[in-house]
């Protein structure tokens, strides 16, 4: 739908165009460059120092002394943190990891026949994909809630899995589509010559060849679940069912006294498996990203 | 048909103000009643007895004209007319009274408690009566007044009744629990309504339905499963079955009448002035009989909307029937147009690509169930008064009249212009002045490091990072008061959050410096792909770096401002997430959204139709938002 002058990589950086002048006057527009980057790269991560530096302090040090450092270090804020928060994590991360695995699976196969079958109804079907990107969640939010209520998958593991599923298979669709258009053909042919069956060549061609595309939806996937509120909130009410976006919510909420030290440690852990899933496939998820952003 | 009924009461309304034209009065006072506390109707519907808070039992015709009347001396609890044309009447006054059909007392036992109600069989041979605070069901004589037996039901009771045929006893208690016996007073079951429990009815078949204070009618089976439950506009004061238990009147405190079938459908329904207090649907349910809170009985005739409700069945039935046909007879012509025609062959190709559409089953059945039903539905329930349980009826666009007299929608829509502004702003400028900023940078890996740098906030979840600012506001411990403090401005510090004032703009203020990653990222990929010759020609002939910025830059990055500035709309206006966190629409409506208000709509007031308009009203925004862009791009590549 975008027309966009962008390329796709971001790595495929074509020769700086600074040119020859290599003199004073350059080097400090570097230097002031870098600076304000700098301060830029600080007030960015400022919410995220305090954060780390909060969690090491207990009530009484954050109180009296705001600007010391912690001293003496308070580790034990993120053992209670861990125990409160543990089974709000563990359920996020299954949610997320199941839902993702199951638009993984439904988008490889739809991305595959939209991108190399020929069929009747073939047009009207992938409309009907399109269609549903344009239409908004808050049109769909209540309304999916009284389905699944009354389906009687509220307040289960289902109600986060086929939701995350059903919203993220779209969008997958569309990606595995246009990166698997991109397949030769010829490929797919040969083997078929050599007699593989259709399940064959998707199993031993299509998928291995997709590695790349399957792994940034995951990561995409599994993010989105990760982080979202609403929809949990909305739909599951049982503690032991709840996940990790909601439970922080709920930690002032829980003790009389606000233990803030134990808070920001707990936000902190639950940015565990987020550095994770990135430290691994930053790339991926950037990649996803703006390809999402420019396919679009 | 609820608008010929309206005609009707009208109509019996003027003929009410002239008492000598009219022959049967619908609608009758009984002067210093009350409350009318009870009715009961005779099996053969030509008489009805009345009990009222006014001390008063009266006995009419059908038609309206006094038979007789008697005064206690306290509160009239409970009238019962018998099959034999006897009345006996139960009052606060702890006396149980009988009449025979003339008005002529037949006997008055004293009781020595507050009796607080009395229900019988048609045939009378089954016969209870309560007493104030006791747990007892006490079972008596029609004839003479004398106790048989009790029934203990463990709990204090609150209301009574028996089934026309006697064979059920129902007893509320207090505690929330119906018990229900059988003619010997034997607890067969005992089970739990919603809440405080008004008023019961039991059918022939021991079906039971309650009315709760909490404003909701509920319908038990024999087991005490329950089965259907509604709710209405003010707590249920009366319900009232036919013999069968197929239909059920309700009435509420607001006035409010209301005919129901045992699904819970509601079939008619009709409002008064002043409280609704009391309800009775004679045997087969042709008439109804309606108490207010200030002594008037009314009468329904009803069984026209019971009739009518039953041939309804069958004539959806038939339509049914004959949709199908029709479905049939049309596939059928097609097909033999597309013979004549010879297109048949679009069979076989869908038989030869039978396991592409399998494989595309698992995707569409989730398509369409999940997305495609749901949407539906908020655009179809948008038209509906819709909350769950109750009937949804049909309101045309009350939904949407409604919003714009929703002060919460029409700050919210101040509010939510304030956010576009400032997040289309916040969306451009700074990951624009960042990307350049790195573009310009000379070492590649300092490009790599700082874009990395930037994108590390990724790493915290979205809620843990509104939660951090929220405490960054904290008026005593936060980050920003503390640091105005360290630099002198101590008097600047301020509850940001909670001054209605300052919220909005500290919720906008949230993640500053506002470097947006995907932004970020957009902008810097579309500076990479302008071509080097393109600036390098510039350079020679003479132009510097601003003139650069304005003339190749920007223009050439037209295509990621439109896409980034779609996306911050789109996003901005379903966005509640972080205003349903860090304030949650306060303090008092200061930063309410539309979003937020169809949230709260579905959440705390159970008005999904409301929150279904609400949403539809943004879908259209939205969609018109995306419209234009469309039409936008497209010329522009023309």
């Amino acid at each position: 739908m975008y027309s966009s002058p962008a390329t796709d990589t971001l790595d495929a950086r074509s020769e700086p165009k600074q040119g020859n002048k290599w003199g004073l006057k350059a080097t400090i527009s570097q230097i002031i460059i870098i600076v304000l980057l700098g301060l830029l790269v600080f007030l960015t991560l400022v919410p995220i120092l305090f954060m780390l530096f909060s969690s090491l302090k207990s009530n009484s040090q954050i109180m009296g002394n705001f600007w010391g450092m912690p001293a003496p270090i308070k580790w034990s804020n993120y053992s209670e943190a861990f125990l409160t928060v543990w089974r709000f994590m563990l359920n996020s991360v299954g949610y997320a990891v199941a839902a993702s695995i199951l638009v993984m699976m439904l988008s490889a196969i739809s991305g595959y026949i939209f991108a190399k079958k020929t069929f009747p109804g073939k047009e009207l079907l992938f409309l009907l994909m399109l269609g549903m990107m344009m239409v908004p969640g808050v049109l769909t939010l209540i309304p999916s809630y009284v389905l699944y209520d009354s389906m009687g998958l509220t307040n289960t593991p289902w109600v986060i899995i086929i939701a995350g599923a059903a919203g993220g298979q779209i969008f997958g669709t569309f990606l595995c589509r246009s990166y698997m258009a991109g397949l030769p053909s010829e490929l797919f042919e040969a083997a078929r010559m050599d007699g593989s069956t259709e399940v064959g060549v998707f199993f031993k061609i299509v998928i291995p060849l997709s590695l790349p595309i399957l792994a940034t939806l995951f990561i995409m996937q599994s993010v989105g679940v990760y982080n979202d509120y609403i929809w949990p909130l909305l739909t599951i009410q049982d503690r032991d069912l709840q996940v990790i976006a909601v439970g922080l919510t709920s930690l002032t909420k829980q003790f009389g006294v606000v233990d803030m030290g134990m808070q920001f440690s707990a936000y902190a852990i639950s940015s565990v498996p987020l550095l994770l899933i990135f430290s691994f496939g930053m790339k991926y998820y950037i990649q996803g990203m703006t390809q999402g952003a420019l396919k679009m | 048909m609820r608008r010929t009924f309206r005609m009707f009461l009208m109509l019996t309304m003027i003929l009410g103000l002239l008492p000598q034209a009219a022959l049967a009065k619908d609608k009758w006072s009984i002067d210093g009643a009350g409350d009318i506390t009870s009715i009961s109707i005779a099996q053969d519907g030509s008489r009805l007895a009345i009990g009222s808070h006014g001390a008063k039992a009266n006995v009419y015709s059908s038609d309206g004209e006094p038979i007789f009347g008697f005064d206690a001396k306290n509160v009239v609890t409970g009238v019962q007319l018998m099959k034999n044309g006897d009345l006996i009447v139960s009052s606060d006054d702890r006396h149980l009274y009988a009449f025979d059909a003339k008005g002529t007392k037949l006997w008055d036992k004293n009781m020595k408690l507050q009796i607080k109600g009395i229900s019988a069989s048609l045939d009378g041979l089954v016969t209870a009566v309560f007493t104030q605070r006791s747990e007892n069901v006490v079972f008596i004589d029609p004839a003479t007044g004398d106790p048989k037996n009790e029934a203990n039901t463990g709990a204090i009771i609150k209301t009574i009744k028996v089934s026309p045929n006697g064979k059920w006893v129902a007893a509320a208690s207090s505690d929330h629990y119906i018990h229900l016996m059988n003619e010997q007073g034997e607890v067969l079951r005992k089970f739990g309504a919603s809440g405080q429990i008004m008023s019961i009815a039991v059918s022939d078949q021991g079906e039971t339905a309650v009315g709760t204070e909490s404003k909701r009618v509920e319908w038990f089976d024999q087991d005490g499963k329950r089965q259907h439950s509604i709710s209405t506009r003010d707590s249920a004061t009366h319900v009232s079955y036919t013999a069968d238990g197929k239909y059920l009147a309700v009435s509420d405190l607001s006035g409010y009448f209301y005919l129901l079938d045992n699904k819970g459908k509601q079939l008619w329904e009709t409002k008064i002035n002043g409280q609704g207090r009391n309800v009775e649907l004679d045997t087969d349910g042709r008439i109804l009989y309606a108490g207010t809170g200030d002594g008037q009985v009314l009468k329904y005739d009803v069984g026209a909307i019971v009739s009518k409700a039953q041939k309804q069945g069958k004539v959806r039935m038939g339509l049914w029937a004959a949709a199908s046909l029709v479905v049939i007879a049309a596939i059928w012509l097609g097909l033999r147009m597309m013979k004549k025609r010879n297109r048949l062959g679009v069979f076989l190709d869908i038989w030869k690509s039978k396991w592409v559409y399998l494989g595309l089953a698992p995707t569409f059945i989730l398509l369409l169930t999940f997305l495609y039903f749901p949407a539906f539905s908020g655009l179809f329930h948008s038209l509906y008064k819709w909350q769950p349980g109750t009937r949804t009826t049909f309101i045309g666009l009350d939904n949407f009249r409604r919003m714009f007299h929703d002060p919460y929608v029409v700050h919210g829509i101040g509010n939510l212009l304030i956010l576009i502004i400032t997040g289309l702003v916040k969306t451009i400028i700074p990951p624009l002045i960042v990307a350049e900023l790195i573009y310009h940078l000379r070492s590649k890996r300092m490009q790599y490091g700082f874009r990395t740098a930037f994108t590390a906030s990724m790493v915290i979840p979205g809620v843990a990072m509104l939660l951090v600012w929220q405490n960054l506001y904290d008026p005593n411990l936060g980050l920003f008061n503390n640091f105005l403090e360290l630099i002198g401005l101590g008097s600047w510090a301020h509850g940001w959050l909670g001054d209605p004032k300052t919220a909005l703009w500290a919720l906008i203020f949230m993640g500053f410096p506002f470097v947006g990653i995907l932004q970020l990222l957009v902008f810097y990929a579309g500076l990479l792909s302008i071509p080097v010759e393109l600036v390098e020609s510039a350079k020679i002939d003479g132009a510097g770096l601003p003139r650069i910025i304005r003339s190749i830059h920007l223009p050439l990055l037209a295509g990621q401002f439109k896409f980034l500035i779609i996306l911050a709309l789109i996003g901005i206006v379903q966005d509640f997430n972080g205003i349903l966190i860090v304030t949650g629409g306060g303090p008092m409506d200061s930063t309410y959204v539309p979003a937020l208000q169809m949230y709260y709509a579905a959440t705390k007031f159970n008005d999904l139709g409301y929150a279904s308009a609400l949403g539809v009203s943004m879908f259209v925004v939205i969609m018109i938002i995306t419209i234009i862009n469309l039409k936008f791009i497209r010329t522009e590549n023309d």
